[in-house]
């Protein structure tokens, strides 16, 4: 019987950490927006453009770390499955602690990258890229997906 | 011992189950990337302007909707798009050394390839703005008038106009 209580003061313990803290959070903000495009004309878009730039806001336990990956489309796909090649550079994506586009960290988007929560359970994560529309790329829009995928250790 | 040993086993289902319970969590969001790509723009010299024949100290004008001498310029682009055009125009039309004055510009733009239903403008190097139709096109005519010189000698004389269109 004691031992059994025991049990129980583990499993309490052991849940501890999660009660009241901020949950694990993604939520896309802004789209990744590359405008108006010409064929044969390349157009980079900074993590730093505060218009442009995609990002996501990201929400967890306070002052603890998670691994944050992403999903990036190589290309765009457009009028009648049309495609318009999508890249992303070693330092397009950027991490801010503080939520503020000026002050990130740059890091490779093609690479897992460790993240460290604010005091208040937040952050925010910045991407910029490039597109390469062909010379004989066809007129019309674009779009695709970017997921950004959070793991948390606690 | 037989207490002991219950213990131990809820012990060991707990924890597993407070263990599983803090593993490693994800969630994931996402955002579109977008682009928007236009129809390049294509400027085709269609007509020449034409004079023709002069005669020294006898001016001569070709009127910007005149079919068979009047400039014509083609243009194709994105569908309804404004655009800015500008034009550089010759002074004179030369000949081995020798010139013939030109100027008095006239102009046409339209969507349509016809001298009614759009706009008269004066060609000049000043940019000035006009859209594409609905198909994607722009037309532009024009006319000019050339003055000869009562000593200008004989010879056949060019000038190039060119036309820039830009969105």
């Amino acid at each position: 019987m004691r031992g059994l209580r025991y049990a129980f003061v583990l499993t309490a313990t052991a849940f501890m950490p999660l009660a009241g803290q901020r949950p694990l959070t993604v939520t896309g903000i802004q789209s990744l927006t590359f405008g108006t495009l010409l064929p044969g004309m390349p157009s980079v878009v900074s993590r730093t453009d505060a218009v442009k730039s995609g990002r996501f806001d990201l929400g967890g336990p306070h002052d603890t770390q998670g691994q944050v990956t992403f999903t990036l489309p190589s290309v765009l796909t457009g009028p009648a499955g049309a495609t318009l090649p999508l890249s992303f550079g070693g330092s397009d994506a950027g991490y801010s602690q503080s939520q503020n586009i000026g002050s990130q960290v740059g890091f490779d988007p093609n690479q897992p990258f460790l993240i460290t929560f604010s005091g208040q359970g937040r952050g925010s994560i910045f991407l910029g890229g490039t597109a390469r529309p062909a010379p004989i790329q066809r007129a019309g829009s674009y779009t695709g997906t970017i997921t950004l995928n959070l793991t948390a250790f606690p | 011992m037989y207490t002991a040993s219950k213990a131990a086993v809820a012990t060991l289902v707990l924890a597993l189950v407070a263990a599983a319970s803090v593993r490693a969590q994800g969630v994931n969001g996402s955002i579109t990337a977008t682009a928007t790509v236009q129809s390049p723009i294509t400027v085709a010299g269609a007509q020449n302007l034409a004079f023709g024949n002069v005669f020294p100290g006898v001016a001569k004008t070709v009127a910007y909707s005149d079919a068979t001498n009047g400039g014509h310029f083609d243009v194709t682009g994105q569908a309804s798009t404004p655009v800015t055009y500008s034009f550089a125009l010759p002074t004179n039309l030369t000949s081995s050394g020798n010139n013939l004055p030109i100027g008095s510009w006239t102009g046409y733009v339209n969507g349509a390839n016809s001298t009614s239903g759009g706009s008269a403008i004066t060609p000049s190097a000043t940019p000035a703005g006009a859209s594409l139709s609905a198909g994607g096109t722009l037309f532009f005519f024009v006319g000019a008038t050339v003055t000869p010189a009562n000593n200008l000698p004989a010879g056949s004389y060019t000038g190039t106009v060119t036309l820039t269109v830009s969105y």
